[in-house]
């Protein structure tokens, strides 16, 4: 397939507005512009793009929900928090392509009706931070951006925002309280952001790679980008794989393709010609596949069939000296590290799975952890919790209790007992000054 | 009007009700922690989960309006009962279960939802070390709240509580994830007004207050329904007491008025009712107080009403609408006195209602709209003094507490000239120079009506009867500055409430329209010949079933 998203990788000054401009840039502004609203949530919708920040929800659809008649403003977000593990697309686009994230911004701008835009990128992307900066004060400058863009009265800002480290702010209505300047919580929904957004304004929030689809869907039609892939897993999309692969990085391949393609053509194979073990689909919160998995094509619906998601494309390769108990650890480390403790599930779950791997890994498992997890895991996902981050933790680590239950058993086999508890004995000066006991 | 079934019961609610406050109507009991119906609702402890017919997933209950035609079940649902057990099995997970020693016991959400919905048959799976807080488990984070973070459920009800109602947005959460934890904003003292309250909507113990923790478990305190004295605000109460010692106010539920809050003022002045300086009537023996039988102070009062030259009485805003109406009868209109009732501009004191507005309080008193309304002569400081400066043979003083004046050296010098009866709790320096002094006891010993500035009249009962109602206080031992710790069982004393010595002494003087037996025959004869509290029935005001028990509280506390 002949790169779409990252066919500027490479090139002399692929970040210049001259080079996009060069290469077709914004003409699919000036087409969007011409058509009207309608028209382009028309031809998305017949695209059959669907959001690539994780949960493949069909893009034209969530723009339709935005009320066509509501008073007073309505914002889009573009998600720039790529904080999943293993997930690094967005900086790509971002580093060698910005005007295309600029461009979509525009266009879903302007479909949805919305006169602000931000772009919420995480904070420790610095330097794609400025980047972005620096690409809309170029777009300014030539009156694709602010006040009666290109003549067509329609006006349009864009801010970067900078997140302060959290994963959380990643999910669409943590990351709306984190701009308003609150404490990134996720909301409770309904109701829904396209109807209840930021400021309590009717919102759309999308992924870079969403965004950057939009321009070229404008330019070359709805057939074109449908015809890429297959029915409702349509376009290109780009695959960041990591771990024990020759060649890890991003690699853009329409959907569809296998897993087995991926990781032993594109990314060169397991490394040191060793066999390849398990491997995360779509990030860490995406239930694991196993080696005899891999012929599983990488689109959402053949991952939902294979019961778990495509996620964020981050494949994250595991070759067969991994330890999948201390896989599990890892993950447990990440989520209860980055739940935001509002709800019990997730609060509670989070970390009570991080300390049994913990315990496991200590050597001092019992024979009732596995189906502890099982059971913490299955009642922190499914709903139990406000946001996904709940399933986001659950579902990989019950997917590989599940699948490599033998690894947990020989951990416990093996197991020595816990060291007894040394509570500390804490000197005791009689009670304090102002304090009722 | 939504109608829907909950677990078989058919119920009809109001459109926008939530599925918890929809099943309670229906005789269901949905388990909560984090709801409570007067703050924003954030769905955060996942208890309340149900089952709705033809939903796939589990719905919270307070977060899901209830829908015409909805099937809920709650009991009935194996699916939801597994999920809310696992709920509790995460909350109790870290959770310190140190009931025995939580001042909380009795009263907690968490204890109650454990024993109720679990039959204490409780099994976890956690083998792992529990979560602390160290450093925080017992930490004073303000002037009355002490906090316990280990024992916290992270439902933020006392962060939206500062939030959304005092508006002080004092508290927040801090850290993330499991190591979240409770503090104020900036690290500052909690100095909320009405820091109490988020005690009130902790469901467990981790705020508590200090001036009320470890004097008396839960389930000892009864509570009596009555109005705070504190300003003409008339938040409605409940004072718990127990053997005859009263030990906290507690906030009694009042859309219109209080919803279910409380400013710290009001709920501190609890311990003040246990203040009793006078046992027994008193008169002046050759410059020295000798006690006296009620008998003959109630015929020595009689004798000098009887004599008088000229009668005034300072009555006060702090009288129940039925004293202030027998005062008025029988000084006013039979005996042709004077009445004048101070009224001090108190500290400026507000309170939010149900609806989210805040009422103001201009007095520092719980009835001087019931004293305008009966058409006494509301006076302030300077009026008082100029009213006393009249001179007159018999001065009657209701109330030394009525004004501050009263306490003044002035006052004093004025009051000199003539004789003086005195009704008085505490020790006040008018009372010690009285001719008769005659023993009143606490609100929580007297039953009555007070208007509040609202307009309202509201019903207060009586906590435990006169004649029990005194006993010594001392200084508590626990910390240096805590208040006074009353000792129960001390002496009964003799302390009667005004509205029966008043109609003790109408009959003592032969007027026997105002001899009545309860404050209800007082109200119902002043309701028939009072504009102001005409077509008022005293069954009728504010449903006040006398003992309350602390579980039926629980739901909005
Ligand atoms: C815990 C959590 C973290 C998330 N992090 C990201 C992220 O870093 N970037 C992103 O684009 N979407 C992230 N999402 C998904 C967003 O909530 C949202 O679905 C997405 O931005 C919508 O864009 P799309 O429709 O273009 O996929 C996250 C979701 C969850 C639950
Ligand atoms: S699931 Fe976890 S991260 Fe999401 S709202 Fe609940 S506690 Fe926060
Ligand atoms: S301190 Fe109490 S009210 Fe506040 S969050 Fe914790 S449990 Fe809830
Ligand atoms: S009461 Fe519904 S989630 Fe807490």
């Amino acid at each position: 397939m002949e790169p779409v998203l990252l066919r500027a990788r490479g090139a002399a000054d692929s970040r210049a507005i001259t080079t996009y401009l060069g290469a077709g840039g914004y003409e699919g502004w000036k087409k969007a512009l011409a058509m009207g609203p309608d028209a382009v949530t028309k031809e998305v919708s017949d695209s059959e793009l669907r959001g690539r920040g994780g949960a493949g929800f069909p893009t034209g659809r969530k723009w339709s929900f935005v009320p066509k008649d509501h008073p007073g403003p309505r914002y889009l977000v573009c998600n720039a928090d790529e904080s999943e593990p293993g997930t690094f697309k967005d900086r790509e686009i971002i580093e060698y392509d910005p005007h295309q994230v600029i461009e979509g911004v525009a266009i879903a701008s302007f479909a949805i009706k919305a006169n602000t835009a931000y772009i919420y990128i995480r904070g420790e992307f610095v330097r794609w931070a400025k980047i972005l900066e620096e690409a809309i004060v170029e777009a300014r400058q030539r009156g694709f951006l602010g006040k009666n863009v290109l003549g067509s009265g329609f006006d349009l800002d864009i801010w970067v925002h900078r997140g302060a480290g959290a994963y959380i702010c990643g999910e669409e209505t943590a990351l709306l309280e984190s701009i308003e300047g609150k404490r990134g919580f996720p909301r409770l929904k309904p109701p829904f952001p396209a109807l209840v957004g930021l400021f309590g304004k009717p919102t759309v929030i999308n992924n870079v790679e969403t965004l950057a689809c939009v321009p070229h869907i404008i330019t070359r039609g709805a057939a074109w980008f449908a015809g890429i892939g297959r029915p409702k897993n349509t376009g290109p999309k780009l695959f960041g794989v990591s771990g024990h692969v020759n060649r890890p990085g991003v690699y853009e391949l329409p959907l569809g393709v296998t897993f087995r393609e991926i990781i032993e053509e594109h990314a060169g194979g397991v490394r040191g010609g060793r066999k390849l073990k398990a491997f995360f689909p779509g990030g860490s919160s995406a239930p694991v596949l196993t080696a005899a998995e891999v012929d599983v094509k990488a689109d959402f619906d053949a991952c939902a069939e294979a019961k778990t998601m495509l996620g964020s494309g981050g494949i994250i390769v595991f070759d067969d000296t991994v330890d999948m108990v201390e896989v599990a650890d890892n993950v447990a480390h990440f989520y209860a590290h980055e739940s935001c403790g509002q709800c019990t599930p997730c609060r509670e779950g989070s970390d009570w799975c991080m300390d049994i791997l913990d315990r496991l890994m200590a050597g001092h498992g019992l024979p009732a952890d596995p189906d502890t997890l099982l059971r913490i895991c299955r009642f922190a996902s499914g709903g139990m919790t406000i946001c996904p981050l709940g399933d986001a933790f659950s579902l990989p680590i019950s997917s590989i209790v599940t699948k490599f239950r033998d690894e947990f058993e020989r951990r416990i086999a093996a197991a020595t007992p816990l060291p007894p508890r040394k509570l500390p004995v804490l000197p005791w000066a009689g009670p304090k000054a102002g304090f009722g006991i | 009007m939504p109608k829907l079934t909950i677990d078989g019961h058919e119920v009809e609610v109001a459109a926008g009700t939530n599925l918890i406050e929809a099943a309670r109507a229906a005789g269901v009991a949905i388990p909560y922690f984090c709801y409570h119906p007067y703050l924003k609702v954030v769905g955060q402890c996942r208890i309340c989960m149900v089952e709705i017919a033809g939903q796939p997933r589990l719905a919270l209950g307070c977060a899901t309006p209830a829908a015409d035609g909805m099937v809920v079940k709650v009991e009935d649902s194996e699916r939801a009962r597994e999920a809310r057990e696992a709920v509790m099995e995460f909350l109790l997970a870290n959770h310190p279960l140190d009931c025995p020693v939580c001042d909380q016991a009795g009263e907690c959400l968490l204890q109650d939802h454990s024993m109720s919905e679990q039959g204490a048959k409780f099994t976890t799976h956690m083998a792992e070390t529990r979560r602390t807080f160290p450093g925080y488990e017992r930490r004073l984070i303000g002037p009355h709240v002490m906090q316990n973070q280990n024992r916290c459920i992270h439902c933020s009800r006392c962060i939206r509580f500062t939030r959304e109602i005092s508006e002080t947005a004092a508290l927040t959460y801090k850290s993330r994830g499991n190591s979240t934890f409770i503090d104020t904003f900036d690290g500052s003292s909690f100095d909320d007004p009405m820091s109490g309250c988020a005690t009130d909507v902790c469901p467990v113990g981790a705020l508590t207050l200090r001036e009320t923790r470890f004097r008396k478990r839960a389930w000892k305190l009864r509570s009596t329904p009555s109005v705070c004295p504190g300003c003409s605000i008339g938040c409605n109460i409940f004072i718990d007491h127990h053997e005859r010692v009263v030990y906290r106010f507690t906030p009694r539920e009042n859309p219109a008025i209080n919803a279910t809050w409380l400013c710290d003022y009001g709920r501190f002045l609890a311990e003040s009712l246990n203040e009793q300086a006078y046992l027994a009537p008193q008169r002046q023996d050759h410059g020295h107080p000798a006690p006296a039988a009620w008998g003959e102070a109630l015929a020595a009062v009689a004798a000098l009403l009887r004599g008088a030259a000229s009668l005034r009485v300072v009555a006060s805003a702090n009288m129940s609408n039925e004293e202030l109406f027998l005062a008025r009868e029988l000084f006013g209109r039979h005996l042709k006195g004077e009445i004048a009732v101070p009224v001090a501009a108190g500290e400026p004191r507000r309170m939010k209602n149900g609806k989210g507005e805040w009422l103001l309080a201009k007095d520092a008193h719980p009835n001087a709209a019931g004293a305008r309304r009966l058409g006494l002569d509301t006076v302030d400081g300077e009026g008082l003094s100029r009213f006393l400066y009249g001179g007159a043979g018999l001065t009657l003083i209701l109330d030394p507490e009525a004004h501050p004046f009263l306490a003044s050296p002035e006052a004093l010098r004025l009051l000199r000239v003539g004789t003086t009866v005195v009704w008085a709790r505490r020790s006040h320096p008018v009372a010690d120079g009285a001719t008769w002094l005659l023993p009143t006891p606490s609100l929580a010993s007297d039953e009555g009506t007070f208007t509040s500035s609202t307009g309202a009249v509201q019903r207060f009962a009586e906590a435990f009867a006169a004649p029990g109602t005194v006993h010594r206080t001392a200084t508590g031992g626990m910390s240096p500055d805590c208040p006074t710790i009353a000792l129960p069982w001390g002496a009964p004393g003799e302390a009667r409430p005004l509205w029966l010595v008043l109609s003790a002494l109408a009959r003592e003087l032969g007027i026997e329209t105002l001899d009545l037996a309860s404050p209800a025959e007082v109200f119902t004869l002043m309701a028939r010949s009072e504009k102001g509290f005409a077509g008022l029935s005293w069954e009728a005001l504010g449903g006040l079933a006398p003992q309350e028990s602390f579980r039926e509280r629980q739901h909005v506390g």
